[in-house]
């Protein structure tokens, strides 16, 4: 026994193993969440989804990567090929990177750093560079704007998604994520934090390229954007395995800083299992609700995405630090968090449905439904 | 944001109804009674013979020429089972030409000739082209296992 324990303890052995462990994880959740989608948005639809492979199509996810692995790896006559093949590993790797810094319970991590929170928004905000990257080397107009988009569309959401986790910082008076989760204690942070909450989710759902801010990878202009000449393994690396992998990890991210992670509600103290549960029901929460979005809304304009970004979320981002910056040194009570923040939320909502041009559509869909 | 929030609610609730997709090869969709499938004869079960009499009508009429008719003495008139003093001997219909125009239909004089109203008159695929052309049995086939109520244009 003492001899496995000692063979664990060396340190390469136990990096190897906690790597291994995120690729799994990472594969598991890419081949659910594909199941889950396609389910959840056909029901959306009154379709069935998958039905064919196994009960209820459970198999289809394994039947589709059977199928991607099996096909042809093209790649165009001028192409940049080194660009081009190594392009999905750009993409890939920062997501790889964002799980190692992520605890799911009190216990159960990578590596916890002290700057986690930082380094999660810092090492995300890399993933763009493979979509760049697959965009210039493709020599192909639509992957080219598609690429572009996605860079201008992730400077634009870095910033309010940064300072919306800056002004929840801010409350917990640190960036460790587990001093996040154990700050947190009876009431998660969404309740003081509505707003904070609003801009992190809009901010996560522009980052996942999902709509309604799919313009980076919209089919209709330009035709799959970054990913367009990719097929086979590549295209799954580049576009299946990070983009699962980013919206998983940031909803784990989400139910971490904004839901209480591991420790709300009730503080009971079962143990790992009841924690990884908590988890779990936070992030799939999470999960769907992004999926609901994507379901729902068509996509807006590349000029209204960066009018919401810049005219709405950067602005009510310094707002909400502000006022956190206000009530932290003035040391008024909790309840003003929520009743600035809340202030702030419906004055986000206001200016969407009357000043900023995207209201338009919802107020065409009001009417139609009267 | 009221629109937003409608519209998330829109799905929600859609989210609830019973899907429409019908898991077709599977589960067949049910036919209505005057589904338009290939032609086929009626089987007069009282006496135990087809209605055709073999009159050629239908196959005058018919406009990429599928069917063949031969016509005999009806056995059973001889006995003085049957009024039908002729009765049909043989009746080809070819599928790979039929149009499903219903024109046999509309002209048949004894009612004898019907549209399939079941799955059977609609999964028509086969290896051969050959095995498209019908004979008497097997145009019979249905209508004597009672699977045909013959819908009449009103």
């Amino acid at each position: 026994m003492s001899a496995l324990e000692s063979f664990f303890d060396n340190v390469w052995v136990d990096a190897l193993w906690r790597l291994l462990a995120v690729l799994g994880l990472m594969v598991i959740v890419v081949l659910a969440l594909t199941y889950v989608e396609r389910k959840f948005i056909a029901r959306i639809q009154m379709r069935l989804g998958p039905m064919r492979t196994g009960p209820y199509g459970i198999m289809q996810p394994i039947a589709d990567m059977v199928k991607i692995l099996l096909k042809e790896d093209l790649r165009p006559a001028s192409a940049d090929r080194i660009a081009f093949e190594l392009a999905p590993f750009l993409a890939f790797v920062p997501v790889f990177l964002t799980l190692l810094a992520l605890p799911f319970t009190a216990k159960w991590d990578v590596r916890v750093l002290d700057l986690g929170l930082l380094y999660f928004i810092a090492v995300s905000g890399l993933t763009v560079l493979g979509y760049v990257f697959a965009g210039w080397a493709s020599d192909n107009k639509y992957a080219l704007i598609g690429a572009l988009r996605t860079a201008a569309q992730l400077i634009s959401y870095e910033v309010p998604l940064v300072l919306a986790v800056l002004a929840l910082s801010m409350l917990a008076g640190s960036l460790n994520l587990v001093d996040i989760v154990e700050k947190q204690g009876r009431v998660p942070f969404i309740v003081w934090q509505p707003l904070g909450f609003f801009l992190f989710m809009a901010a996560a759902v522009s980052d996942l390229s999902r709509r309604p801010f799919d313009v980076a990878a919209a089919e209709s202009e330009v035709a799959g954007g970054p990913w367009i000449e990719f097929s086979g393994i590549r295209w799954s690396i580049l576009y299946a395995l990070t983009e699962y992998t980013n919206m998983f990890a940031l909803c784990v991210l989400g139910s971490l800083i904004f839901l209480g992670g591991w420790d709300w509600p009730l503080g009971l103290k079962w143990g790992w299992w009841w924690q990884l549960a908590l988890i779990f029901t936070k992030t799939s929460v999470l999960i769907l609700v992004v999926m609901w979005v994507n379901a729902t809304f068509p996509r807006i304009r590349v000029d209204q995405l960066m009018s919401l970004c810049w005219k709405l979320l950067l602005p009510l981002a310094f707002v909400q630090i502000f006022l956190n910056g206000l009530i932290l040194v003035y040391g008024w009570p909790d309840w003003t968090f929520l009743l600035t923040s809340g202030l702030g939320l419906a004055a986000a909502g206001y200016i969407i449905y009357s000043v900023i041009p995207i209201g338009a559509p919802s107020r065409i869909v009001a009417r139609s439904n009267a | 944001m009221l629109g937003v929030l409608r519209s998330l609610t829109e799905t929600l609730r859609t989210m609830a109804r019973k899907p429409v997709t019908i898991q077709y090869p599977t589960v067949h969709r049910e036919l209505s009674e005057r589904e338009r499938g290939y032609p086929l004869l009626l089987w007069d079960s009282e006496i135990g013979e087809p209605f055709c009499v073999g009159c050629h009508a239908c196959e005058r009429a018919c406009p990429t020429e599928c069917i063949s008719v031969i016509m005999k003495d009806n056995p059973l008139a001889a006995e003085g089972k049957s009024k039908r003093r002729k009765i049909v001997e043989q009746f080809l219909l070819d599928y790979g030409r039929c149009i499903r125009c219903r024109i046999c239909v509309e002209t048949c004089n004894f009612s004898a000739i019907a549209m399939n109203n079941t799955w059977d008159g609609q999964e028509m695929s086969r290896y051969d082209r050959g095995e498209l052309v019908m004979d008497l049995e097997q145009l019979l086939a249905k209508s004597k296992a009672g699977e045909i109520t013959p819908w009449v244009a009103p």
